[in-house]
Formats: structure tokens, C-alpha cells, sequence
């Protein structure tokens, strides 16, 4: 009886979430991290950059009603020259995983995925005329969109530290 | 026979190619986009390639192929791709795959499996093998509702890590359908090859002005108020426009281009690397001049002067120059489209596209000069056919991608596909897509028109998500009937005018003569034709 209790263990070990660390080469679905719903007033933890493994970066307003959403350092870097953004449009309404727009570099087009639900409320339209800034401060002025969120990012959010660990495994 | 006439046509189009190097040296005016694309050959000058036309056009006689007298290579009437494509695609089914057995190749659906498992596995063996060819056909043979609807199946099984579809589909947004549900479903450690032959039409980048790209007013002859000059060559009736997924420039494709698309890993991608697999094959196939340029293309190195050079180097050849003259010839445009965890790299490669001498038309717009357009610019380069069979160089390319993967095993998967594909409903829903007035027009990056007028205020139009956002007259020049038009013209669709002059007919009241001078030249302009084309 308690070997078959034992055995049951090992399997939900194997089988949980924690315990899979992210691979370069498996199937890396948005993982579904199990959490209670929380209020966005004590979402605190979510202040500072978080970062996708789609390497978007984003980041929440002081309210917590606003997330600010661009592309990392490390994406920048790999694109190479950045020569057009393709920026949705103001109040498009936008799910978790929904590509909101794309990067176009040397003949390359790349989706921006957003990790939040909500609506669209402020473009960086300077990246109209300057695409290049996307090189140069992708993680500051160069910002991709302003959502108002409608609910709690559910996907696999990380912190800078655990952002980097993630790029130099990959 | 057939090999005999294979082989001498080879021969023919070897000439051709060397001639025409020559020819296109001595003073043709060239221009040529990215992606692949154009030589303006002077038409006085164009002796040679008339006659290497007409030498292809005997070898396609002998073929079987449709052909008319206009000198194009093409029958007007006879849909694209009909007849030589068609033959193709059937034998291309025989010869480089195997059909598709019932075997465990293919993951049939559960019932299908029991019913092959029992006795009745021999019955089911002996279906016999008929190709599909048009998506009009209701009834489909058993193998193919079979083959198409677990494709998806197949495709995504993680134990297939190579994989080598052929089309035998000429509907390019069919294709790019199909190109996509690889990069969506293969593996993500999965290697895929994809070939396909598009019946004639332009390809823009993700995030290009098709009014800046491409002469729109003559893509559909039939219906075109655009009468060509006498000076000009004939047009090759309808051609369709697409708006394609990845970034890059816009290209021109008929039956003589042979499509090639790899979709891998992204961690293993690099932008040359496939290229470099194409040019191995080039060279297989004995096109020594072939190698990979800076802009990740290929091209056809024009040195005179045979020097040493490492024949495993694809990027540079014993006729390298490095003054840069005489310039590269252009034979294979390439474009990208990155998702997490997969790369897709697919480009164009000229072999014996008929049309060379009239690309340069559809992709000369007269709107270059008077719009403003943020997005991507297509670059120009001299471009020529490479003058290879289409058929043979296909079964090497495959070959080539084999050996290139070789190192992770066996192709697990060798099928084609076609237009009954269309059933898949992913697949059905990125085709409609393609398809929509939105993707092909306001996906548009914002751009200004500027409308000049031998006498008259110039006009400055914003447009902007297809939407016309502004109407700008020269201050000092502003009079009422310039109000008039803008009224009726700012928060105008463009994707919903079907003719400039109807509109503001319709809606500027008197229509004078300044009124039809603006229509005439937004007619002009930002023609916006049929589309998708009926």
C-alpha cells in the first residue's frame, strides 16, 4: 500500500508544473500556472518587468489598471535591424497569446504577442517614423503599447533574473 | 523520348542563359526588385531572347504544353499552370513520392486503421491512385479524404522530425495556407520542406504599399481600362495580387519559378543556412555561378574570367568579381517569418519562367514617385532564369535537403498536397484571410499620396489603416470646391472605392472640372482593382 502511494507521488512530481523546467526544444505552450485569482491592488510582485518566453517584456502602471508592453533587449539584439513596427489600432480589444502587431527586420516579420488581456490604449507612434529606436532602447522609450487590462496575465510571467537565465539557456 | 527532348532543351536554355548574361551586359536598362525580380531587357535589344523564347516555346510545343501566337510563351484563355502543370503534378506524385498507403505513413483515422488491420487490408491496398486536381471536385477518392484530413495529424506527430511536402496546388494563397499550417503545427524540433509552383501573380511583403509595388491598373487585363502602349510587350492576362505573411519584398511568380519554404527550429536558424542548401544544389545540377549574396539571395556571379575558388565556399564562385561589376544576375529572392519556437525561410527561384521580359511591368508602379510610404521598400537587382527543368531540379532539391539532414535521420514523411487541402479548416482560415479587403489593403502601412496638377494647388492625402485620414490643399490655393472633395473623401475606405470618379460623382456637388481633375488623378494613383480576382 504505501509503495503504491509512493509511486503515485513520484508520477504527480514528474507530472507537475514545477517540476518541468523550461526546454529549448519542448513544446512550450503558455503554461497554465495554478493560482488563485488575485485583486489587481495587491498584484505587487507584477510591479516590477516581468518577461515572456516570447520575449516581450511587460511592465504595470501604479494603478495597476495599465500594463506597458514591449519587446526585450535580447529579441531586439537576435531580430538585427529593426525596419518597420506594425502597431494595432487604439481600442482593439486584445486576449492573452493574441498577436497585437509585428516586427519586421532584415525580411523577417515577427509577431508581438501580448500576455495580457484588455484593450489597447496608447500606441509609442514615434516608432512610426523611428523603427531603428527598437534597437536602441527597447526596454525604455521605444515601448510597444499602452493595455488597459481586463484581467490578470495567467501565462508564464518571469523576472529579469529569471528572464536571463531562460536566454542563455536557449 | 521524353528525356530526349528534356535533355535538348536543357541545352537550349544553357545557350540561352549565356547569351543573355551577354545581351543583359551590353546596355539592357535594368532594374529589379527584391524578392526576385525584373530586367527590363531594351526591347530592340531583346533579338536574343526573343529567339531563346521561341526555342523554349518549340520545346514546350513538344511537350504538349497550350501555346498561342503572341509571342508570351502563354495561351491568354488557358488558365495558369493548366495543362504542363497539371501533367507535372501527377507524375511529380509518382515518381517522387509513393503514393499514399494506408500504412502507418500516413495516421488514417481509428476506423480506417481497424478496417485495414483485418482482412480487408489487400482491398485496401488496391484503391487506386488518383491524383485530385481541383478543388471544384466533390467527390474525392477515398485515399485523398483520407490524406487530407489527417494531414494535420501527421504533420504534428512529434516522431516525424523531417518532413518533404510537394503542392500540387497553383493557388498561391492556397500554398501560403498551407506553408503557414506547417510553421503552425510541424514539431518544434521538426524540420519541414515545402515546394510549390503558384500560377501567375505578385507577392508583396507582410508590410508593403501595393500602390507603390506594383502597376495595379494592369493585373487584370480582361477588366483593365489601361490600354498597354504598342511599344510595350503583351500582357499575360490575369494575374493575381497577394499579400504573403513574411517581411521582404515583392515578387513575381508564374510556372517557371519553383517555390521552396523550409520551416525548423529557431534556435537553429540562421538566415543563410538554407540558401547555402540551395546553392549545393544549384551546383549539384551544374550551376557553378550560384552563390548566396549579403542580402541572403542567390545570384548568378557574371566574371568573365574563370578564377580558383573553393568549390564548397557558397559564397563566392570562380567568377566572382569583386568591383561588383558586372553586377550578380538575381535568380531567388528570400523572405522570413519567425514565430517562438520556429523559423520559416521560404524564397522564389526563377528556373524557366516564360514572363521575364514583361515582370518588369507589373512591378513598376506609376505611384513610385508621388507616394510617401512608411513599411518596407522593395531593393531593385538584374534578375535571370537559372535555365533549369523544373521537374528535375525539384527531385535534387530534395535530395539535397535528405543528405543536408541526413545527420538527424530518415524523411519520416514525403506526401504532396493540393487543393482539397482547402477543407482543413486552419487551412481554410488562413486562405480566407489572405483573401480578405483588409489584409490586402489596410494592413497598408500609412502613407502620403501627393496628387500634382500641371495647373492647379498640390494635394496631400494621408492614408492610414486603408482609411483616408486627411485632405491637404496648398494653402493659398484652397477653394470651396477642395472643401467639397474633402468632405467627401476623408473617412473613405479605400478597399470600398471601385472607381474615384463614381464617388465623387456621388457626393461633390457641382462635379466640375477641378473635381475630375482630382478623380482622374486618384484613378490614376490608387486604382484599388478586384480583389480577390473572380
Amino acid at each position: 500500500m504505501a509503495s503504491r502511494y509512493s509511486v503515485a507521488r513520484a508520477a504527480r512530481q514528474l507530472t507537475s508544473v514545477a517540476a518541468k523546467r523550461p526546454s529549448a526544444f519542448a513544446c512550450q505552450q503558455w503554461r497554465q500556472i495554478a493560482q488563485t485569482p488575485r485583486l489587481f491592488t495587491v498584484s505587487a510582485q507584477l510591479k516590477e518587468k516581468k518577461y515572456t518566453e516570447d520575449h516581450e517584456w511587460i511592465e504595470v502602471s501604479a494603478d495597476g489598471k495599465t500594463y506597458t508592453l514591449g519587446i526585450s533587449e535580447y529579441a531586439a539584439k537576435a531580430l538585427g535591424d529593426v525596419v518597420y513596427i506594425e502597431l494595432p489600432q487604439v481600442d482593439l480589444e486584445v486576449g492573452e497569446g493574441d498577436a497585437i502587431g509585428a516586427v519586421e527586420s532584415v525580411k523577417s516579420a515577427s509577431d508581438i504577442l501580448t500576455p495580457v488581456s484588455g484593450t489597447v490604449a496608447e500606441l509609442n507612434s514615434a516608432l512610426e517614423d523611428k523603427p531603428g529606436n527598437i534597437n536602441k532602447d527597447p526596454e525604455g522609450d521605444a515601448w510597444i503599447a499602452k493595455i488597459t487590462v481586463s484581467k490578470e496575465p495567467t501565462g508564464k510571467l518571469m523576472s529579469k533574473a529569471e528572464y536571463k537565465e531562460f536566454t542563455e539557456e536557449a | 523520348m521524353l528525356l530526349g527532348d528534356v535533355g535538348l532543351g536543357m541545352i537550349k536554355m544553357k545557350k540561352l542563359y549565356n547569351q543573355r548574361s551577354s545581351t543583359s551586359l551590353r546596355g539592357a536598362a535594368q532594374t529589379e526588385r527584391d524578392g526576385c525580380i525584373i530586367l527590363i531587357w531594351i526591347w530592340a535589344c531583346a533579338g536574343v531572347k526573343f529567339h531563346g523564347l521561341m526555342a523554349k516555346q518549340s520545346e514546350r510545343m513538344k511537350t504538349g504544353s497550350a501555346i498561342n501566337a503572341s509571342g508570351s510563351g502563354r495561351c491568354r484563355g488557358t488558365p495558369p499552370g493548366s495543362l504542363a502543370r497539371r501533367e507535372h503534378a501527377a507524375s511529380g506524385a509518382s515518381q517522387l513520392q509513393p503514393p499514399p498507403l494506408p500504412s502507418s505513413t500516413m495516421a488514417p483515422s481509428r476506423g480506417v486503421q481497424l478496417l485495414c488491420l483485418s482482412k480487408s487490408f489487400t482491398k485496401c491496398r488496391s484503391i487506386p491512385h488518383h491524383p485530385v486536381t481541383t478543388a471544384t471536385t466533390l467527390a474525392w477518392p477515398m485515399h485523398a479524404r483520407r490524406t487530407y484530413s489527417s494531414f494535420t495529424e501527421t504533420l504534428s506527430n512529434p516522431a516525424n522530425k523531417l518532413q518533404s511536402y510537394i503542392s500540387r496546388s497553383s493557388d498561391p494563397y492556397l500554398n501560403l495556407s498551407i506553408e503557414d499550417h506547417i510553421l503552425r503545427k510541424s514539431p518544434p524540433d521538426s524540420t519541414v520542406l515545402f515546394l510549390y509552383v503558384n500560377r501567375p501573380c505578385v507577392v508583396i511583403g507582410r508590410n508593403q504599399n501595393p500602390w507603390t509595388e506594383v502597376n495595379l491598373s494592369i493585373l487584370n487585363a480582361a477588366r483593365g481600362t489601361n490600354e498597354l502602349k504598342d511599344t510595350e510587350p503583351p500582357g499575360i492576362g490575369a494575374v493575381d495580387l497577394v499579400r504573403r505573411r513574411s517581411g521582404g519584398g515583392t515578387v513575381f511568380h508564374d510556372e517557371g519559378n519553383l517555390n521552396w519554404s523550409i520551416t525548423c527550429p529557431r534556435n537553429e536558424f540562421t538566415r543563410d543556412k538554407h540558401a547555402e542548401m540551395v546553392v549545393r544544389a544549384l551546383r549539384k545540377q551544374g550551376i557553378e555561378r550560384a552563390r548566396v549574396n549579403e542580402r541572403h539571395d542567390i545570384v548568378l556571379d557574371q566574371g568573365q574570367e574563370r578564377r580558383p575558388s573553393d568549390p564548397e565556399d557558397t559564397h563566392r564562385t570562380p567568377y566572382t568579381v569583386d568591383e561588383g561589376i558586372p553586377k550578380p544576375l538575381k535568380v531567388s529572392g528570400s523572405a522570413y517569418k519567425l514565430t517562438r519556437q520556429r523559423a520559416l525561410h521560404h524564397a522564389t527561384t526563377l528556373l524557366e519562367s516564360p514572363n521575364l521580359h514583361i515582370i518588369s511591368q507589373y512591378l513598376r508602379s506609376p505611384a513610385k514617385h508621388n507616394i510617401e510610404a512608411k513599411g518596407v521598400e522593395s531593393v531593385s537587382s538584374p534578375v535571370s532564369n537559372i535555365g533549369l527543368d523544373l521537374k528535375a531540379y525539384q527531385q535534387r532539391l530534395q535530395e539535397v535537403f535528405a543528405v543536408t539532414y541526413a545527420s538527424i535521420g530518415k524523411i519520416n514523411v514525403a506526401e504532396t498536397v493540393g487543393d482539397e487541402y482547402l477543407n482543413i479548416p486552419d487551412i481554410r482560415k488562413g486562405y480566407d484571410e489572405l483573401r480578405t479587403q483588409d489584409w490586402m489593403w489596410a494592413q497598408t502601412p500609412q502613407f502620403d499620396a501627393k496628387l500634382d496638377f500641371c495647373n492647379g494647388p498640390e494635394i496631400t492625402m494621408n492614408v492610414h489603416h486603408g482609411i483616408v485620414k486627411s485632405f491637404d490643399v496648398e494653402a493659398e490655393l484652397v477653394d470651396e470646391t477642395h472643401e467639397d472633395i474633402r468632405s467627401a473623401l476623408v473617412g473613405v475606405k479605400l478597399q470600398d472605392v471601385t472607381d474615384w470618379t463614381t464617388l465623387l460623382q456621388a457626393n461633390v456637388e457641382p462635379f466640375n472640372d477641378r473635381c475630375a481633375a482630382v478623380a482622374k488623378r486618384l484613378e490614376e494613383l490608387l486604382p484599388v482593382p478586384e480583389f480577390p480576382r473572380t
